[in-house]
């Protein structure tokens, strides 16, 4: 009986138990709590870890301005992180103790669709705004859900910009082929090219769908090899991009354009792919060359800035950065219009919201998303990624067409 | 009356005091407890987590009859899950049926399933059946998610199913009084089981197949039924998980890591006995909560950057893992009822048996 | 024509790493009969090895394969002596979820060490290849299947020809008998694990050469190498090499149905395994064990 005691006591001694901490701000305003389970482990650590860059960003800057003004008080902020281990059902676990535990004023949203999508029903069971930047499935906000809300542009227009840009080369191609994952963010993303491509006199030749996360994909290159296309699309991930420009080399596949969902803008890409990694476009949702006049927060330059200030080493901010960003700052533009931490009252402000900020415009239709924001067109050149489409927020012209394979 | 005696009394009290209180405690929720200013013991967390603890009760308790009494390692049960997951949220959000109504299929739907890959699957013995058990696992997800009809997702594609949200009353306290009760059948199953004809056919079939075929048992219809029973009970659950999580795809409802914490809480808890795997459950399910941060005590270690925080908690995760399996094969509901005591004697015995 | 001549090219190409992957899971779990669920970390360790010292020194990755060889048989003789050993004697789920717990353990001591970023070894010859009349042979992914196969000849040599080798033998046939005759059991145990985790080191060394890594790229090499063992038919290496190059094959076959049948890769190759488990239990071509 005494050794199950000593037992228990080892144990005590090992692990110190802490429970939540308490705040010390003096004569300001109650701490805001915001909080977001992110996939801190697992498959997603990559994509969750950009994430937490870009709300970890903004923290530190509206810390520095004395909080979020409320009624002419400044409310200091903390963001709470929990690691959902990359598992959607665990990420919903901890969106309810965000709420229930950490008295979380408002919810930021987890990495990716399925989380997003979970989480958005607990969201709205709770009524809390859950503002979120990495779920762009159109699928979630279809729901008619009144407390999620996302910043990105919608997935179908991820590959649109593309498109555009490619009517205005000369000369003009016309057949494409298209990669997609099978997931839901990858599809919509895919569905929007073939909705699109024959309004701009182009034709999908070849779609192929593959499993997510794959990293054999050299048969599926050799089926977009065998008709030719003069653009290679791909609605994936960073992993199956690299996979897929790898496959594009070996099999000697040369097209006049690819371009790949996600994947180019992280540096990741390049350092993986090295000088390969020239001419490849994405669809992005933001760029650090885009000329957006920002209303309030930094201006895009000051932004590139304080993020290679605060993460050096990392290169330029990539858009999972920006758009992180950018869910916070809705957030906060909504608190202060609300001028309330009532989160019915800053549910309808985040829903009459329009503002500009570097990432863009800010403003949800009224199934909650952002429809309003364009996307941008970026290409690796010499190892640097370069905004090239549309023109009026271009800084070089798109290399066109992308020389052969032996000619690099 | 001897220490161990004494040991079992208290840890008797003790686990029904602990199940009053998880039966009781949500009523405080209801609307008729609050106006009669009853203190409130539950909330939407708590409600959040016991739901959740139940489901793997569910889970763990059905694996171990197929796992534990019969002694066929199902690596792919989580299909079971998936499968009634899908059927209800089938019926629910393309059929329009209510959910009282959709939720009996689903146990009905993964039996089926089990009976149909149990007959080929049953044939093999050891590694193989669990090998091409979790073959079956992958495989049933990915075509839920892929399977076309001219250009139309079958079951909802990759973009999953939506189910209404407040399709009940107070729902919390639902979901969670109704994964309690699939928990409590499951359990009640099981103990009906060891006691039944049927029960000693699957020890007998653990224990030696050719032996029990001679003494007339008829093995191919005791593990099939043993097989389906399991999907059965796993299929509930699923099909209360549909509605009670909303939204359901492949992602949520064939994660193959469920597989693999299905069967370590069976080993945790005991395999073979009635209480062991629920009791596993319970144990690891609070395990892994306490490690990622959801109870309201923390894990907080000394001098260890708050980064590295989860990715520890993984590594602790994998080395208790690893401790339990090579201290305590016998599961923690060996330490309950006077059986044996955790002393070091009882590790060394452990590492003995099984050691080279 | 050509193009069902690339594609078996292509099939064969991703079956020698498949090959290589399965070699050594077959081994420990043929002679110990484990089934290794951190062999897929193991792979990613060589990986990110390799990588390692590409980064550092420059050095040719492909002459980096021995050291992420001789590294892993330490490693996995270690692990094997120390912890596995100590549950040898227990049920086959046992093994299982320890090496579920040591899975758990190396990838996230990676993903402490090297973070979460992608990874990739990339020489001045990556992605260049010979052109044959329109069919292409990449030159990393031809070596990478002729490493596969000289390493499985060699693991092979070394089952029968040494006596390490056929005292590793002796032991998976008949554990007992083995010990009666002077085989000391913890250290035949450690070499073949150890084995085991060299051949996993190799064929991580090759994989960071031919596609990014990051630590959890290993768990999906776990669930081919359960494939490609039960094609080819548990423990014998040139089985499941043949096996590797089935699975190599059919995952090609597959990627190649036109639409959305690349999707059910994984289902057609599992279909296939299901289907090869219930019809010819030997494997394609081994013997039972």
């Amino acid at each position: 009986m005494k050794k199950h005691i000593l037992a228990l006591l080892a144990v005590a001694g090992l692990v110190t138990l802490a429970c939540g901490s308490g705040s010390n701000q003096g004569a300001q305003g109650s701490t805001i709590v915001l909080g977001a389970p992110l996939g801190l482990t697992g498959s997603l650590t990559k994509e969750s870890a950009l994430t937490k860059q870009g709300y970890d960003l903004w923290l530190d800057w509206i810390n520095k301005q004395g909080g979020i003004n409320v009624n002419g008080t400044k409310h200091p902020v903390t963001i709470k992180y929990y690691d959902d281990t990359s598992n959607a059902n665990q990420s919903a676990v901890l969106m309810q103790k965000l709420i229930t535990e950490d008295k979380a004023n408002f919810l930021l949203g987890p990495y990716g669709s399925a989380a997003t999508a979970t989480d958005a029903a607990i969201a709205e069971q709770n009524q809390i705004p859950m503002v979120e930047a990495n779920g762009a499935a159109q699928s979630i906000f279809n729901q008619g859900y009144k407390y999620t809300f996302g910043v990105l542009s919608p997935a179908n227009k991820y590959l649109q910009g593309v498109l555009d840009m490619a009517a205005t080369l000369n000369p003009k191609p016309t057949k494409i082929a298209m990669l997609s994952a099978d997931d839901n963010f990858s599809l919509e993303v895919a569905q929007g090219v073939n909705d699109y491509a024959t309004g701009l006199g182009m034709q999908v030749v070849v779609y192929k769908k593959y499993k997510n996360g794959a990293t054999a994909l050299t048969a599926e290159v050799q089926a977009a090899k065998a008709v030719n296309p003069d653009i290679v699309l791909n609605s994936g991930h960073l992993a199956e991009a690299i996979a897929i420009h790898k496959a594009a080399k070996e099999q000697k596949l040369n097209a006049k354009i690819f371009a790949y969902s996600v994947g180019p803008s992280t540096p990741d890409f390049i350092k993986s792919l090295g000088k390969d990694a020239d001419y490849v476009y994405d669809g992005s949702q933001w760029t650090p060359q885009v000329k957006y006049k920002s209303q309030f927060y930094l201006s895009v330059s000051d932004y590139v800035a304080a993020y290679k200030a605060k993460y050096p080493g990392e290169g330029d901010p990539d858009y999972h950065v920006a758009e992180s960003t950018a869910a916070c700052l809705a957030l906060q533009r909504a608190i202060e219009k609300a001028n309330s931490l009532d989160a019915k009252k800053v549910r309808d402000a985040l829903a009459a919201l329009d503002v500009t900020t570097f990432y863009g415009r800010i403003k949800f239709d009224s199934r909650g998303i952002n429809t309003f924001k364009p996307m941008v067109v970026e290409q690796i050149q010499g190892g640097e990624h370069h905004t090239v489409f549309p023109s009026d927020v271009a800084d070089k012209q798109p290399m066109y067409p992308t020389p052969s394979w032996d000619q690099r | 009356m001897t220490t161990s005696q004494r040991w079992q009394r208290i840890l008797i009290v003790l686990g029904c005091a602990v199940i009053a209180y998880a039966v009781l405690a949500p009523l405080t929720s209801l609307d008729g407890a609050q106006a009669l200013n009853l203190p409130l013991l539950t909330d939407k967390l708590w409600f959040r987590l016991a739901t959740i603890t139940a489901m793997f009760v569910v889970m763990a308790t059905a694996w171990n009859i197929i796992g534990g009494l019969t002694g066929y390692a199902a690596f792919g049960n989580v299909a079971f899950f998936g499968i009634g997951a899908y059927t209800t949220g089938m019926l629910i959000a393309k059929a329009k049926w209510p959910f009282l109504l959709a939720l009996p299929l689903a146990p009905v739907a993964a039996a089926i399933f089990a009976v149909l890959v149990g007959l080929p699957l049953l044939r093999l013995r050891g590694h193989y059946f669990a090998v091409a058990s979790l073959g079956v696992g992958v495989a049933v997800g990915e075509l839920v998610q892929n399977l076309d009809y001219r250009g139309e997702p079958i079951f909802g594609g990759a973009s999953g199913l939506f189910m209404p949200i407040f399709a009940v009353p107070n729902r919390d306290l639902y979901f969670f009084y109704l994964m309690l009760g699939a928990a409590g059948v499951s359990i009640a199953v099981t103990w009906a089981v060891i006691r039944s004809r049927f029960g000693y056919g699957l020890i007998a079939i653990r224990e030696n197949e050719e032996a029990a075929a001679v003494i007339g048992v008829n093995t191919t219809a005791y593990k099939v039924a043993a097989f389906a029973l399991a999907a059965a009970l796993t299929g509930l659950a699923g099909g209360i998980f549909a509605q009670w999580n909303v939204f359901i795809d492949q992602e949520n409802s064939f994660p193959i890591a469920y597989n693999v914490e299905m069967i370590l809480m069976a080993l945790l808890g005991g395999t073979g006995t009635v209480f062991g795997p629920a009791a596993g459950a319970v144990v690891l399910q609070l395990l892994i909560q306490f490690l990622s941060g959801s109870l309201p005590i923390t894990l907080d270690l000394p001098f260890v950057p708050e980064d590295a925080m989860p990715v520890l908690a993984q590594v602790v995760l994998g080395v208790l893992l690893a401790l339990v399996v090579i201290f305590a094969p016998r599961g923690v509901i060996d330490f309950f009822g006077g059986r044996s005591r955790l002393t070091i004697a009882y590790l060394r015995r452990s590492l003995r048996e099984t050691s080279i | 024509m050509a193009d069902l001549v690339q594609l078996v090219i292509i099939g064969l190409l991703a079956g020698g790493i498949y090959a290589a992957v399965g070699v050594g899971f077959s081994l420990v779990w043929g002679v110990l009969n484990i089934v290794n669920l951190a062999h897929g970390a193991l792979v990613i360790v060589g990986a990110y090895l390799t990588w390692q010292i590409f980064t550092a020194s420059g050095l040719d990755p492909f002459l980096t394969l021995p050291i992420d060889a001789v590294a892993l048989f330490a490693f996995g003789y270690v692990v094997q002596r120390g912890v596995i050993n100590r549950i040898i004697r227990a049920p086959l789920l046992f093994t299982f979820l320890l090496t579920f717990g040591l899975n758990l353990i190396a990838v996230n001591v990676l993903l402490l060490i090297f973070k979460s970023d992608f990874r990739s070894v990339t020489t001045a010859y990556s992605g260049a290849g010979l052109d044959l009349g329109g069919i292409v042979v990449p030159y990393i992914r031809l070596a990478a299947l002729g490493i596969a196969l000289l390493v499985a000849a060699a693991l092979a040599l070394l089952l029968n020809r040494t006596r390490v080798g056929l005292a590793i033998q002796a032991v998976g046939s008949d554990r007992d008998a083995a010990q009666l005759v002077g085989i000391d059991l913890r250290h035949a145990y450690a070499v073949t694990y150890g084995l085991g985790a060299a051949c996993a080191g190799v064929a991580g060394g090759l994989i960071a050469m031919i596609q990014a890594i990051t630590p959890t790229a290993g768990e999906p090499y776990t669930l081919q190498a359960f494939v490609v063992v039960i094609l080819g038919g548990l423990g014998r290496v040139s089985a499941t090499v043949v096996g590797g190059l089935v699975f190599g094959l059919v995952e090609a076959f597959a990627q190649s149905i036109p639409g959305s049948g690349s999707v059910f890769a994984n289902a057609i190759a599992f279909g296939v395994m299901v289907l090869v488990l219930v019809t010819r239990p030997q494997g394609l071509l081994g013997r039972l064990r």
